[in-house]
Order: C-alpha cells, then sequence, then structure tokens
C-alpha cells in the first residue's frame, strides 16, 4: 500500500512534466500543424539557463532573464526555419523540428557539457504529512500548476480574443487571414507560449532532478502523451500526460524498469489503432 | 529527364529503359568495371572501409526511399527493420545452424514481414499519425532485443558471428568484404531502380500523390502500402545482413531512433522519390561524418581540452542537424535535383536556357 502510494506520487510528478511539454506541442499543433519534435529540446535549454543564470543574476533576475531567452529561442526557431517551409509536404517540418531538436541538443552539450545542473531551493523542503504517508511539497506544486495551467487555457481558448483568432488559425489558415488575423503572429505566439510552458516545466525538472542535457528525451515520451489524449485537445494533453507518467510509474514500480520505458510506445501503437484521434481530439472522417 | 537531342521514343520499352543512349551504356560500363577494380586502385583500408559502410547503408536508404520517397509512407523506424534483419541472420545462422548465403535472403524475407506488421496501421493511419507509429515501432523493436530471451538475442551485448566464408575464401579483411557487399549494392540499386519504374513503383507514386485518386484508379491501397512497407523493409533487411557480416557483432544500441532519423535525413538530403538521390546522400552523410572525425583531433590540438571534448562530443550532432535544417531551408529536393541541373548545364554549355 506505502509503496502504491509512492509510485502513484512519482507518476504524477512525472505525467504533470509530460502534461506541460505535451501542451506545448498541441498549442502549436493546433495553430501551425507543425508537431513539434523539439518541446523537449526548449525545456532542456530552459531548465540548463534558467539554472545557470539564477546562479549569476539570483532567482529573480535568473527567471525573468530565462523567460526571456527561451521566448527568443523559440520566436527565432519559428521565423528562421519552420516558416520557409509553409506548403512544403508533411515531411519537411517532421524533419525540420526533430533536426532542430539535435542543433539545440548538441549546442547545449557544447556549451554546459555533460554536467547536473540544480536550481536553487525554490520550494521548502519539509514535506505534508497526511498520516503516515509524506508528500513532497514540489509534486503538489506541479500538479496545482498544471491544473491552473488547464483551466487558464480553457479560458484563454474560449473566451479572450486572441485565443479565438488561434483557434480559427487552426480552423484555416486562408479563411482566418481574411478574416483580418495575422496568421503569421498567431504562429509566433503559440512558440512563445510554447516556450513559456516549457520554462514553466523547467522550474520542477530543476529544482528535483536537475538538468542535463538528456533531458530532451522527456519529449520524446511526450509524444504518446500527446496522441493518447488527442492532437488538438488541451484536455487530451494534460489527461495523456498523467496516463502516461501514471502508467510509467506503476509499470516501473510493479513489472519491471525495462518495459516502463516501452510502455508508452505500446500504448501509443494501441491507441494509434483503435482510436487514431486520440481520446479527446477532434475526429475527421477520412476514409483511406 | 531530358534527353540528348535527336533521342526519341517510339516504344513504350524505349520510354522506361533505364539506360537510353549508347554513351550512357558505356559509361556504365566503365563505372561497373571501375567499382570492380577499386580495391586495387586504392588499396586503402580507411577509404574501403568508409565505401564498405557506404554501400551497405545505400541499400537500407534505398528501401526508405521507396517507402517514403516512392510510396509516401513516412517511416522513422527504418534502422530498427534493419536491426531485424541483422538479428534475424545472426540468429538463423547461430542456432539453425544455415549458411549466411541463406540467412541473408530469409533475414531479408523476416525483416520484410516485420515490416508489414507495423505496416498494418498505414491501413488506417496517414502521414503524420503513421510516422508516429512507426516510431513506436522502432521503441518496441529495439526494446525487444534487448530485453527479450537474453539467452538468444544477448541483451545489451548483443549477437556476434565468426567471419563468412564462401568455399576457401574468408570475408574478413575489408578488400574481400568489399567484393562481397559491392555485388550485393550493384544488384539491390539496380532492383530498386527497376522496381520503381514497374507498374508497382508507379502506383507507389500514385498513392503518395494522392491516395484517394490512386483507389479511384484501381490501385488496390491495402495491398500496395503493405507491399510498399515489406520491400523497403526487405532491403532493410539485407542491409542489415551484410551489416552484421561486416561488422561482425551487433547491439541493440546502433539501431536507434537517432539512427532512423540519420536515414530519413539521408533521403530528404539525397532528394525524396530518386534512387541516385539515396547514393549521393549516404555518400554525403558519411563524408560529413568522416569529416567531423577528422576535425576533432584537431580541435583538441587547438583548443583547450575542456572545451574541445565538449565540441567533439556534440559535433555529430550539430553538424548532422544543420546540414538537414540548411537542405529543407535551400534545396528540399536535394542532391540528385541539383545533379540534373549541373547535368543540364553541362548539356546546353555555352547557351544559358534550360535551367
Amino acid at each position: 500500500m506505502y509503496f502504491l502510494f509512492y509510485f502513484l506520487l512519482s507518476g504524477v510528478y512525472l505525467g504533470a512534466l509530460y502534461s506541460m511539454i505535451a501542451l506545448g506541442i498541441v498549442i502549436i499543433y493546433k495553430s501551425t500543424k507543425v508537431f513539434n519534435f523539439a518541446q523537449g529540446h526548449l525545456l532542456m535549454v530552459a531548465v540548463l539557463l534558467g539554472a545557470t543564470l539564477s546562479q549569476i543574476f539570483g532567482i529573480i533576475g535568473g527567471m525573468v532573464l530565462t523567460v526571456a531567452a527561451t521566448a527568443l529561442i523559440a520566436l527565432l526557431l519559428e521565423r528562421l526555419t519552420l516558416r520557409p517551409l509553409i506548403g512544403q509536404p508533411l515531411i519537411a517540418a517532421l524533419l525540420m523540428t526533430i533536426a532542430l531538436g539535435y542543433l539545440i541538443e548538441g549546442g547545449s552539450l557544447m556549451v554546459w557539457g555533460e554536467g547536473l545542473y540544480k536550481y536553487p531551493d525554490l520550494f521548502p523542503a519539509e514535506p505534508i504529512s497526511i498520516g503516515s504517508i509524506a508528500i513532497e511539497q514540489g509534486v503538489v506544486w506541479a500538479f496545482v500548476v498544471v491544473a491552473v495551467g488547464f483551466a487558464v487555457f480553457v479560458l484563454f481558448y474560449h473566451k479572450a480574443v486572441l485565443g479565438k483568432a488561434m483557434r480559427a488559425t487552426a480552423e484555416d489558415h486562408q479563411v482566418s487571414q481574411s478574416m483580418g488575423i495575422r496568421v503569421t503572429h498567431i504562429f509566433s505566439i503559440s512558440w512563445v507560449i510554447a516556450a513559456m510552458l516549457a520554462y514553466v516545466a523547467s522550474i520542477f525538472l530543476g529544482s528535483f532532478s536537475g538538468g542535463h542535457y538528456l533531458n530532451s528525451n522527456l519529449g520524446l515520451k511526450a509524444i504518446p502523451a500527446v496522441l493518447v489524449g488527442g492532437l488538438d485537445s488541451i484536455t487530451g494533453a494534460i489527461v495523456g500526460g498523467f496516463i502516461v507518467g501514471l502508467l510509467e510509474s506503476l509499470v516501473t514500480g510493479y513489472l519491471s524498469s525495462e518495459l516502463g520505458e516501452v510502455i508508452p510506445f505500446i500504448v501509443l501503437l494501441i491507441v494509434l489503432l483503435i482510436k487514431p484521434y486520440g481520446l479527446f481530439g477532434l475526429v475527421r472522417i477520412e476514409r483511406i | 529527364m531530358t534527353r540528348p537531342a535527336g533521342i526519341f521514343d517510339v516504344r513504350y520499352q524505349q520510354d522506361i529503359a533505364i539506360v537510353r543512349t549508347k554513351p550512357q551504356w558505356v559509361i556504365l560500363g566503365l563505372f561497373l568495371l571501375f567499382l570492380l577494380v577499386f580495391p586495387k586502385l586504392f588499396p586503402s583500408r580507411y577509404l574501403l572501409n568508409i565505401i564498405n559502410i557506404i554501400m551497405i547503408m545505400t541499400i537500407s536508404v534505398h528501401g526508405l526511399n521507396i517507402l517514403t520517397g516512392f510510396a509516401g509512407q513516412i517511416s522513422a523506424g527504418h534502422a530498427a527493420f534493419m536491426g531485424v534483419g541483422a538479428y534475424a541472420c545472426a540468429s538463423f545462422m547461430t542456432f539453425w545452424g544455415l549458411s549466411f548465403w541463406l540467412s541473408l535472403p530469409l533475414a531479408g524475407l523476416t525483416a520484410g514481414l516485420v515490416g508489414i506488421l507495423f505496416g498494418l496501421p498505414s491501413l488506417r493511419l496517414k502521414g503524420f499519425y503513421l510516422a508516429m507509429a512507426t516510431i513506436a515501432a522502432q521503441f518496441i523493436i529495439t526494446a525487444f532485443f534487448l530485453h527479450f530471451k537474453p539467452e538468444i538475442f544477448g541483451g545489451g551485448s548483443g549477437m556476434s558471428l565468426k567471419p563468412i566464408r564462401l568455399g576457401n575464401i574468408v570475408f574478413d579483411t575489408q578488400d574481400n568484404l568489399y567484393y562481397m557487399i559491392m555485388p550485393f549494392a550493384v544488384i539491390m540499386t539496380y532492383f530498386a531502380q527497376n522496381l520503381v519504374r514497374s507498374r508497382m513503383g508507379r502506383a507507389f507514386v500514385a498513392i503518395r500523390d494522392n491516395d484517394l485518386a490512386a483507389e479511384i484508379m484501381g490501385i488496390s491501397l491495402f495491398g500496395y502500402k503493405l507491399r510498399a512497407f515489406f520491400i523497403g523493409c526487405f532491403f532493410a533487411g539485407i542491409s542489415g545482413s551484410l551489416y552484421i557480416a561486416f561488422m561482425r557483432t551487433i547491439r541493440p544500441d546502433q539501431f536507434s531512433l537517432m539512427d532512423s532519423i540519420w536515414m530519413l535525413g539521408i533521403v530528404i538530403i539525397g532528394g525524396m522519390g530518386s534512387i541516385l538521390g539515396g547514393i549521393l546522400g549516404t555518400i554525403f552523410i558519411k563524408l560529413l561524418d568522416e569529416f567531423v572525425l577528422v576535425l576533432t583531433p584537431f580541435l583538441g590540438s587547438v583548443l583547450p581540452r575542456e572545451l574541445a571534448s565538449r565540441i567533439s562530443a556534440s559535433m555529430a550532432l550539430v553538424a548532422f542537424g544543420l546540414v538537414v535544417v540548411l537542405f529543407l531551408i535551400l534545396e528540399p529536393r536535394g542532391l540528385a535535383h541539383r545533379w540534373e541541373i549541373l547535368k543540364g548545364r553541362f548539356r546546353h554549355w555555352p547557351f544559358t536556357y534550360g535551367h
């Protein structure tokens, strides 16, 4: 029983991370129809930048600078590499984000090396105790942040003008352009929002396990999370992230760590076969 | 394709012929002769090693090119299918005691069948979703070799073989291996080039360009997509078998997602839907790799040690990523297209039309 609880907790933590990465991927996909394989790499850069900058400029200064730097990187990526590919076949954008990922990974390895970089302590160290069970405060915070983020994004997409414009862009680029929406701005804004999400995830990652250039692998695990939930659904990204995180944690704990590494992809294959558009994705009926 | 003035196709056979003119026959003959005497002309082990790897990779890339470039089914798990071929070949030889020459086609078939299995989602999934399914296949297959039955597949340390023999010949030197791999590379390249001009190749292109229209034209999507997967993975299997004959030992981490992406990158750089492009792309990327390897000791002598080791560790990643990014933006049609332009220039010189 105690172990079950422990595995559930670490699953929730992993799930929160996956959810935040998946949310970034979904937001970019919704408006630009590009699946951003480099989202995990953005997270990795954010962790490394955040840890380094907060050492130099203090916590607040480091935060501000990291947010600015991550947003700038995302803006540049969108403007310089993905915008020329509009109208190209699918594989071009697919391979582009993967290649960008490698580029970022190589660049980070060049700048930071293979060391582990930690954030300064942001969360109180003493755990919350309920009876005999101790819950780390950070896990609670991660869960709360994801829940709040979910609410904010649902409201944003349904109430705010910008959110509506983004949904319109997702529907049809040409029509929304003729309705006076600057589609290119929407593209840039989506990438910046995704970069912000990567930054938020990086706070948790950096405070608990620390940043390392191989953190980009988290992005790979977020792929099943996105697709299980549905490629264009915010609810799906959150739910999918938690499903994959919990499943991975439980399988790793009870069966074997080897299976835990693969189980997200097995689930992905099954979901793709049975319900290709995911649990919450918009079903576009297309008989082939 | 442009031809010299005065060459007309009056029969269908002429129209689809691979080699059309007498000079082309001469050039082809000379090229094959060159391939045959290459190790005698350049008896450098280093060079032959590179050429051998290029030839093995070329076979695999042809498979991916048929699957992705011609049939339009994006596969991000091609290295895993190559691994299936390699492991199947090693298992047939170790546990069934078959000779390599029998295991090789069997391994190709095995990889093809596994390819069909993971190609089944292509009946329901298109484009992006299919690419995701093949990524899943990549992870599942490598995890299978890593963890399933370590007494057969050897877990993380993999499988190894003795040098391949044919009669008295032992294929253990780069020179001998060259003569073993080269015929396969030539035959498989011919097979690929021959396939794409056939009914099946044209069906693949039709499916890639518009699957709905293709089906209305009477092409069975079900059959042809699976055939594309089978053929693509068959090539990968043959290539994998040659790979284990060449390396003599294989591990699961030699067939990682990175390698699959590497192959997709080669197809893009060479030019999608061009057999020549597959060859050019492989040569380009392999030479780039070698260049990075050569550059590393040089950097170590110029820069401080800490920085140099970081740069050399990340150099391959950065170089590959940068090349793919630049090709996608500047020349999405790849090296094959550049080659056509170059030929056109040469043909029309000193006039400026035609390019």
